[in-house]
């Protein structure tokens, strides 16, 4: 009854030793995608802007500009010029703005009593009013002048404008929003890739029918491949994280944070190690493995929102957003890097759709794998 | 000899068609038995119900009296396999592939490594132990991977295959093995591509053609079974052929068939002057005589009368052969 364990044991002892002899190369394999994605991606986009602020400039001289220019280089600040201030408040009150920026024409003035740049903000969108403020403050003392802010009613109405913010983050940053995806990109593909793929070679080999004629439980195999490609993701899985912080991913819940990105991980990946398994044990040529995996991971993976929210998709793509275990991944890796402690019934929900995803996985494969075997 | 495997009645089918057609075999304790035949003739399907990793449409195999239906896991701890195939990790070292099989086969912890050590001896591979195997050459492997199968110490051992692929120093090598194996009382079922190999090692041979066995028996059996008679054969130059051809049949009514500068016919009548009455008609006529014989046939000719086919023309579709059988379940 118990000797099953000890059959696992052996046969993940195996795995663990092959997948060892390769390190460098699997290392290699597995650095360099999240390395290109954050490295590449997650700086090219570093000086985009994304909340968007009309400007409104009564003072119209050289430091004025050059105030402007400052407000839209490098930061998450979008500038937009508007002629007169009640254009500007109009949208704001649309909501099509976060904020307005009124530039008096006494710009710049020193006397700390008498402000030369008014912000008008709404309460519509806080997260990013409250990135944004402090940032427009920091670019105004530069020119040695001083900011008035005052909240301006909104009203409730969806701005296209702003609708992304929260996706994105406060600090507005692809970066660490690209993080989340590529630690749910590289949980999923190191079991996708590795583990139980190895059943189409150890079948083409012979190695599986050595294991069959053994006095062993049948499930160890599964089960041993299983475990191996898990392994092997939790090591992708925490080289994608170091590389995400050394390139200045923060992680919004702290130290613990970091258990939870991996538990997530490893639950994404042990549901796809039991597709693999699932796949390996029917098809029986490793080119078409790679295609049929191919085929399956990848619009999982593109729809997750790895690389951009999913609210951003067409209507008719939401659904297959929606049913995707690889959203729920995701988000949740996401939104512990970027909220923190995020909404908890979307905690439980994240945790219990990888956990289906996971049950699923095993007992299909375990289930699948007998029945092909026997 | 003591009946150690009994097979009665194996029937095999993959849909409509079937792999094993009702067979029916005896197999004694410590004999050396062969098992030939073309390229799905249902060898691989035999052998993997033996081993119970195939379960059979009908039918009972007894290995020791053991039903290998209903007690599966005694029957894997007698019977060993060894494949065409080398199945060595090549990422581990000698001695971790040994463990890992070992340990597959649950020898206990005090156990193994006396268990490895021994069948490193035996492998003449105790220097190797810690190289991995990757670096081993072919015969290396093969040796490796044959105390591999034999490490549970089973009584019976299925080689299927085990000289494909080396070359002659490894195969006399192999052979070799393969008779002291038998000597230490393991019984051996062994199919082979070459039937000079089945010659010089089996005691007995089945012939599996269609999923049915066509013949049984010793070698010498075999080759009177299929003709009381002999084999002439004439190698002359190629101009002469044709008209050796002629003489052959006028007047001595024999019909043969030519392949370049080789005249093959067979002689039904163990007539003792046929050979000196043919070399004077073709030395009258002046024709050229390079070599001439009369001998019995060879194992190949009982193989290709027997079957219709040659066993090596169908090499290469050996694999898929193997896998399908895997896969057509």
């Amino acid at each position: 009854m118990f000797e099953i364990f000890g059959d696992i044991l052996t046969l993940y002892k195996r795995e663990m030793m092959i997948f060892k002899s390769h390190i460098k190369t699997n290392i290699a394999r597995s650095i360099i995608f999240p390395l290109m994605i954050i490295l590449v991606f997650g700086n090219l986009n570093s000086t985009s802007s994304n909340v968007g602020v009309a400007v409104v400039n009564y003072a119209n001289n050289q430091q004025s500009m050059s105030f402007i220019n400052s407000l839209s280089s490098g930061r998450a600040i979008s500038v937009q010029e508007v002629t007169t201030q009640d254009d500007a408040l109009t949208l704001l009150a649309n909501s099509n703005v976060n904020a307005v920026i009124v530039i008096l024409p006494t710009f710049p003035s020193t006397s700390s009593g008498n402000p030369s740049v008014v912000v008008y903000y709404s309460n519509f969108n806080s997260q990013a009013t409250a990135a944004i403020l402090p940032l427009i403050q920091s670019d105004a003392q530069k020119f040695g002048t001083a900011t008035s802010n005052q909240n301006y009613p909104a009203q409730q109405k969806q701005p296209a404008t702003t609708s992304i913010i929260p996706l994105y983050g406060t600090s507005s940053s692809y970066k660490i929003f690209l993080v989340g995806g590529v630690i749910a990109m590289v949980a999923a593909f190191g079991t996708i890739f590795g583990g139980g793929m190895s059943i189409i070679t150890d079948r083409e080999l012979g190695y599986l029918k050595s294991f069959l004629i053994a006095p062993i439980n049948k499930n160890a195999i599964v089960i041993s491949k299983i475990f191996s490609g898990v392994t092997q993701s939790f090591l992708y899985i925490i080289i994608a994280l170091l590389i995400g912080i050394m390139d200045g991913a923060t992680i919004a819940m702290g130290w613990i944070g970091i258990l939870w990105i991996i538990a997530l991980g490893l639950l994404i990946s042990f549901g796809f190690a039991g597709i693999t398994t699932v796949l390996a044990s029917r098809i029986t040529r490793i080119e078409i493995y790679t295609i049929t995996a191919n085929i399956i991971v990848m619009p999982l993976w593109f729809l997750s929102g790895a690389f951009f929210p999913t609210s951003s998709l067409p209507s008719f793509m939401v659904p297959f957003s929606v049913y995707n275990p690889m959203t729920y991944a995701t988000q949740g890796i996401r939104d512990v890097m970027i909220i923190g402690y995020y909404p908890i019934s979307q905690m439980v929900m994240d945790v219990s759709v990888l956990i289906g995803f996971l049950a699923f996985g095993i007992i299909a494969s375990i289930l699948l794998f007998k029945n092909y075997i026997d | 000899m003591k009946t150690i495997i009994e097979i009665r009645n194996l029937v095999k089918k993959f849909g409509d068609f079937s792999a094993v057609d009702n067979i029916n075999l005896d197999i004694k304790e410590g004999e050396i038995f062969g098992l030939l035949g073309p390229n799905g003739a249902g060898k691989t399907t035999t052998i993997s119900m033996i081993l119970g990793i195939v379960k059979p449409s009908s039918g009972k195999i007894l290995v020791y009296g053991i039903d290998n239906l209903k007690e599966r896991e005694k029957i894997k701890h007698i019977v060993g396999l060894m494949t065409q195939e080398t199945i060595v990790d090549s990422e581990l070292t000698a001695y971790q592939n040994l463990e890992i099989a070992g340990r597959l086969y649950h020898i206990s912890k005090n156990d193994i490594d006396a268990a490895i050590q021994l069948a490193l001896e035996e492998a003449e591979l105790t220097e190797f132990k810690d190289k991995k195997a990757g670096s081993f050459s072919g015969g290396m492997k093969r040796r490796l991977y044959l105390v591999k199968s034999m490490i549970q110490k089973p009584k019976v051992i299925i080689l299927d295959e085990p000289t494909t692929g080396l070359d002659i120093q490894n195969r006399t090598q192999m052979w070799t093995r393969i008779k002291e194996l038998n000597r230490k009382g393991i019984t051996t079922i062994l199919t082979t591509q070459y039937l000079e190999e089945a010659d010089q090692l089996c005691n007995r041979i089945a012939i599996i053609d269609h999923g049915k066995i066509i013949a049984l028996g010793t070698t010498s059996e075999l080759k009177k079974m299929i003709s009381k008679g002999q084999i002439l054969e004439i190698i002359t130059n190629k101009d002469s052929v044709s008209r050796i051809m002629d003489i052959l049949e006028s007047k001595f009514g024999l019909k043969s068939t030519a392949k370049e500068d080789k005249i093959e016919s067979f002689v039904e009548k163990d007539e003792v002057e046929t050979l000196s009455k043919v070399i004077n008609t073709i030395s009258k006529e002046k024709l050229p005589l390079i070599s001439i014989s009369l001998h019995l046939p060879t194992l190949d000719d009982v193989f290709i009368k027997l079957t219709g086919s040659s066993m090596r023309d169908t090499l290469g579709e050996n694999k898929s052969d193997r896998s399908s059988v895997m896969l057509k379940r």
